[in-house]
């Protein structure tokens, strides 16, 4: 089972199965992504209320993941359906809150604040 | 497949593309002229101080000013805005303003409210997003130090009735400050005729000029002090700051090739075509307005009067679509930039109560076509179908 709570130097934190606890930040982002394992991206998941991850999402994560460790930052959109070859209403409809709400957060990359 | 021309839809952020005459022209007069205006004494600093100052000239007729040492040059309205409050406001001053203003506005306020500083009022706009001039009026008190008011809402494209305002705040001894970061290039000015004290202004958005380079012009009347003190090339014996406009406001050198970018551009917007371009932006943002309006699930804010008291953008949400997602969608399946979101104006939203993911904000520019258009309205409609089977 995922637990989160606050704590005293991060905004909150999740605990992975293996007991460890990682650090987010307020909007629910590691705040070191170096503590990312696919652990990590099942426990927040979890968190969210997702059980288990599909395979096609693994993917989305994977490609995520890969990309920033190359190029230092998250693709843009024709990237990111170039790189996953599923259109951004599929990438939308796969992950609860939308793809940009939380692809990235489970896939441990830093938290990208856009201007709102 | 290929990916279809990008339709931009944006132009309130800035517009998009920039006329290419007016980049060639910095470019050009940059190449020759670009050395630092009015700080020496030969030819071609002094060739580039007159060339500056004809541009505060063409600013000040553009804004209906008599005063051209009273335009000061500044990177954006932003900018010119932070300027004028911080060098008008004292402790115990009390200003009125709206919940139609842009955080351009709203955050200089807050800080100065957040100091203790200042009292501050907003009022508040109605369902078609205007203000009423006599809740401006019950707002001013004794000790109010200036009224602020944005021309026109990036939000809600609506075009407040500033020269209303300015007769009251004459009448009740409150200078105007107007922004009009949306509105230059796109709605008439005469700030002495309207008895507006203070007016900011950006260039790189209907103006066309490039981004970096915007003002503040300041009526004869109204006295700012300098917040930023350093080199004006005047009086440099002086340890004190240059006390004569417009060197008193700006402190280092200045955006040369912003300024030549500015003055390219109101000539420009001189020409009879480029002032008929914004009738057909109009026309075509009644064809969106129209063509949104009959998609199911499809809400629009303050767009049922496209007038002469709005500008060329609508903001909409598709039922309860994180906006965010729309614009992901637009961007990725459709090659449509716009700005969802906030807008930069938190107020407004939560006032409309779609705070805090705000809407989708379709802006038009000179460069838009009915093919567009409705290739938007297309993109808008399949996305409100996908979220009502998702």
């Amino acid at each position: 089972m995922t637990e989160t709570g606050p704590s005293s130097n991060a905004a909150k934190w999740v605990r992975s199965a293996s007991g460890k606890d990682i650090p987010l930040d307020a909007d629910g982002f590691l705040i070191n992504i170096d503590d990312w394992d696919e652990e990590a991206t099942r426990a927040l998941a979890q968190a969210d209320g997702v059980k288990e991850l599909t395979e096609a999402q693994w993917a989305v994560i994977r490609f995520l993941r890969a990309f920033y460790l190359d190029q230092g930052k998250a693709p843009l959109n024709h990237k990111l359906k170039a790189g996953t070859g599923l259109s951004m209403m599929e990438l939308e409809t796969m992950f609860p809150g939308g793809i940009k709400n939380t692809a990235p957060r489970w896939a441990g990359l830093p938290n990208s604040r856009g201007c709102r | 497949m290929t990916a279809s021309p990008l339709i931009y839809l944006d132009n309130a952020a800035t517009t998009f593309p920039k006329p290419r005459d007016i980049l060639t022209e910095m470019v050009e007069i940059y190449a020759e002229r670009g050395v630092s205006p009015g700080r020496g004494g030969y030819d071609l600093s002094v060739e580039a101080d007159e060339l500056v100052f004809e541009v505060r000239r063409q600013t000040a007729r553009f804004f209906g000013s008599r005063l051209a040492e009273k335009v000061i040059f500044a990177s954006n309205a932003t900018d010119a805005l932070n300027l004028v409050l911080q060098g008008l406001l004292e402790s115990g001053d009390h200003v009125v303003s709206s919940r139609l203003e842009h955080n351009s506005v709203l955050r200089p306020l807050h800080h100065l409210v957040r100091k203790g500083m200042i009292d501050l009022d907003l009022v508040s706009f109605d369902g078609q997003g205007f203000i009423d001039p006599d809740e401006v009026a019950r707002a001013i008190r004794p000790r109010t130090r200036c009224v602020v008011l944005t021309q026109a809402s990036n939000v809600l494209g609506t075009i407040q009735p500033v020269a209303e305002v300015g007769r009251i705040c004459q009448e009740r001894g409150a200078p105007l400050i107007v922004d009009a970061a949306q509105s230059a290039g796109n709605v008439p000015m005469d700030m002495t005729a309207w008895g507006i004290s203070a007016v900011a202004f950006t260039g790189h958005k209907s103006l066309m000029a490039p981004a970096g380079i915007g003002g503040l012009v300041l009526s004869p009347d109204l006295e700012v002090r300098p917040t930023r003190f350093g080199g004006t090339g005047v009086d440099s014996l002086s340890l004190e700051h240059t006390s004569s406009y417009p060197h008193r406001l700006e402190a280092g050198t200045i955006n040369l090739l912003g300024v030549i970018g500015l003055g390219a551009a109101l000539r420009r917007l001189e020409r009879e075509e480029v002032r008929d371009a914004f009738r057909l932006e109009m026309e075509l943002t009644r064809r969106l307005r129209d063509g949104l309006a009959d998609i199911d699930r499809v809400r629009l804010y303050a767009a049922d009067h496209l007038d002469d008291r709005h500008l060329a953008l609508l903001t909409f949400n598709i039922h309860d679509l994180d906006p965010s997602i729309v614009g992901d969608i637009l961007d990725g399946d459709f090659n449509i930039a716009c700005r969802v979101g906030l807008h930069c104006a938190p107020l407004v939203h939560e006032s409309l109560g779609t705070s805090p993911l705000g809407g989708v904000r379709f802006s038009l520019g000179p460069f838009n076509t009915e093919e567009q258009i409705d290739a938007a309205l297309a993109a808008v409609a399949h996305i409100a179908r996908w979220a009502s089977s998702a």
